[in-house]
């Protein structure tokens, strides 16, 4: 019995991280609080980040930020904002939930044309297995191999898992291209099938996802290299395996318009956002796991980091707004997937 | 006459406080989720429910909280029967806690269920032995829910069983009749209404689960995906509509089995 409670006391300390609203300011006279709505993957990194920039902050104005600092699911913080969450910088995990806070009105600039295209860091979808890779994984093609166990987040409620399935659709295209010379959709969503027909666990995200994997479950993971790279950083042993064609994730940041006029915060604000674009910032996103948008940084790290033969971006799919359109819409071809049609 | 005047105001204002308070706290949010669900015309709402990936949830939801409720059912009797019948040492302890799976959070519960049925653990490896996996496929959603919905049946049969007359089992006795007819003759028939209201209101709470089980399911549609994760999920992609369309699906369900239940229950007679 003793032990039964113990358990469920360690259990309960290492549940899911929890969705930590910004905790009280501790603001003087003189200092200045800003608010930052991230996506969670980035938690681990800003611990490092935001005091270096608290640092250079002072040195560079003699002022001292202090952070008030909300981490949720790309998705959700994208729709806290939109829905009135006075953050003044969101950092987020793509595109389209950037376009949520400037279709809500509180982005009023235009977050593309700032310098890297107002991203901050990028990555690869990867595959992970465990220590040794025991299944012989090395390409997508083995992920529809009879008996692999295959975990990957819904799209539906992680927008960030929406690379993932990119990544796979994206490999479709490209081997059909590779094969009869043109793009065949009908061809990726069978191959999006033959892979979705072995996963064990659709999770509610990426992050959710990453634990089953970690609890035993499945034999691949699909997932992000960063969030691998930080697991294997962290003493677990997984084998990262880079399919040949796979899917540049890019992750955008963006100062919330609305939010730092009203705070008067536009200054330290936009500071920040091209702070994160910085060299120093850029090799501690490159120490966490990601990617650096930065070309002196991207250099420096170039043999960490494999760049597979096949990398397609974004664009390959026809840009965020087409694949929306055919993949996650109402009846698109994810549904197909799931509903078997 | 003054007395009565002033108790009748009183008896008035209590009744109009406990219907206010009643109507903002249920009646309100439930009108909210069924004009939602129709916020966007019938023909929506219609190919919402209609939609296969959400039935499926609902149907293998039901499926899921019938094997549940009968698990509780004949477990929950039992427990309530030893714990109200049997004098042993730790008594006491166990019934007190009957009701800890109600004072955890549900997310701790698919934890646990993780932890100690999961692949790697000892119960998890002997289930893959025997051919099956419990964490992540339909066991696992079952042992979630009844795990949540366990004290329902047990309270709400003790309480039956503590009032039973003990002369009538008795006679019973004297009478010459066995102790497994007394049993289905006099002590089954009062214990029953207990067992009906509490496993109604186990399956409707097995129907609602959440927490537990999105951790513990695969959450793949038509296989492992419940109503409740299915909800979830058309929240997150921003179609509160397809959400409360479900909703209300399981809503009138779970409305249709209390009432019934109210219906027999009054129908009983000297109840």
């Amino acid at each position: 019995m003793l032990l039964l409670a113990l358990l469920l006391l360690i259990t309960a300390g290492c549940g899911k991280e929890q969705s930590s609203q910004p905790a009280e300011s501790t603001a003087q006279n003189g200092d200045v609080t800003l608010v930052i709505g991230a996506y969670s993957v980035v938690k681990d990194a800003f611990s490092e980040l935001l005091p270096q920039f608290q640092t250079y902050w002072k040195e560079q104005t003699g002022q001292k930020v202090v952070f008030q600092e909300s981490y949720e699911a790309s998705g959700t913080q994208a729709r806290a904002i939109a829905g009135g969450f006075e953050a003044d910088v969101a950092i987020l995990a793509m595109e389209g939930d950037l376009d949520k806070i400037s279709d809500a009105g509180f982005i009023t600039h235009d977050w593309k044309s700032q310098p890297n295209q107002g991203l901050i860091t990028k990555s690869i979808v990867v595959l992970g297995t465990r220590a040794g890779n025991p299944k012989g994984i090395k390409d997508w093609d083995d992920l529809t191999r009879k008996g692999v166990k295959v975990l990957y987040p819904n799209p539906k409620t992680s927008g960030g898992a929406q690379w993932d399935i990119n990544a796979i659709y994206g490999a479709g295209l490209k081997k059909s291209e590779e094969e009869t010379g043109t793009k065949d959709p009908a061809f990726a969503k069978k191959y999006l099938e033959s892979i979705h027909h072995n996963v064990e666990s659709l999770d509610k995200s990426g992050r959710a996802s990453m634990a089953a994997f970690e609890y035993g479950v499945g034999d691949v993971i699909v997932t992000y290299e960063n969030e691998l790279l930080a697991r294997i950083m962290n003493g677990v042993k997984y084998d990262i395996v880079i399919p040949k064609n796979t899917i540049l994730i890019e992750n955008p940041a963006s100062v919330v318009d609305k939010n730092v006029d009203k705070h008067g915060t536009r200054k330290v604000a936009e500071a920040f956002i091209s702070y994160l674009q910085s060299e120093e910032a850029q090799r501690t996103f490159v120490k966490y796991g990601f990617r650096s948008v930065d070309g002196k940084v991207a250099e420096e790290s170039k043999d960490k980091y494999t760049v597979p033969e096949g990398l397609f971006d974004i664009s390959y799919l026809g840009g965020w707004k087409e694949v929306r359109q055919t993949l996650y819409s109402k009846k698109g071809i994810w549904y197909q997937v799931l509903a078997g049609i | 006459m003054n007395v009565m005047f002033r108790s009748k105001w009183w008896s008035f204002g209590f009744r109009s406080a406990i219907m206010l308070y009643f109507i903002v706290l249920i009646v309100l949010p439930i009108i909210g989720i069924y004009s939602q669900s129709v916020s966007r015309g019938f023909v929506p709402f219609w190919e919402s429910i209609s939609d296969p990936l959400a039935w499926k949830a609902v149907l293998l939801t039901i499926k899921l909280a019938l094997i549940a409720t009968v698990i509780n059912v004949l477990i929950g009797t039992m427990s309530g029967w030893v714990l109200i019948r049997y004098r042993f040492p730790g008594r006491r302890i166990l019934n007190s806690l009957v009701d800890l799976p109600f004072a955890l959070p549900t997310a701790v519960t698919g934890l646990m269920i993780l932890l100690l049925l999961g692949p790697g653990s000892l119960v998890g490896e002997l289930a893959e032995k025997l051919g099956f996996t419990i964490v992540f496929h339909q066991p696992a959603i079952v042992i979630a829910m009844v795990f949540v919905t366990f004290p329902f049946v047990i309270r709400a049969v003790q309480p039956l069983l503590e009032e039973i007359d003990k002369s009538e089992e008795e006679a019973a006795y004297t009478m010459g009749a066995t102790k497994f007819r007394t049993f289905f003759t006099v002590i089954y028939p009062s214990m029953l209404p207990g067992v009906i209201s509490g496993a109604m209101l186990a399956f409707s709470r097995a129907l609602a689960e959440f927490g537990a089980v999105v951790l513990v399911a695969g959450n793949i549609p038509g296989k492992t995906l419940i109503a409740a994760v299915y909800i979830f999920g058309e929240i997150e992609s921003d179609n509160a509509q397809g959400a409360a369309a479900v909703s209300v699906m399981l809503l009138t369900l779970s409305f249709i089995i209390l009432w019934t239940v109210n219906l027999i229950q009054a129908r009983r007679p000297g109840k």
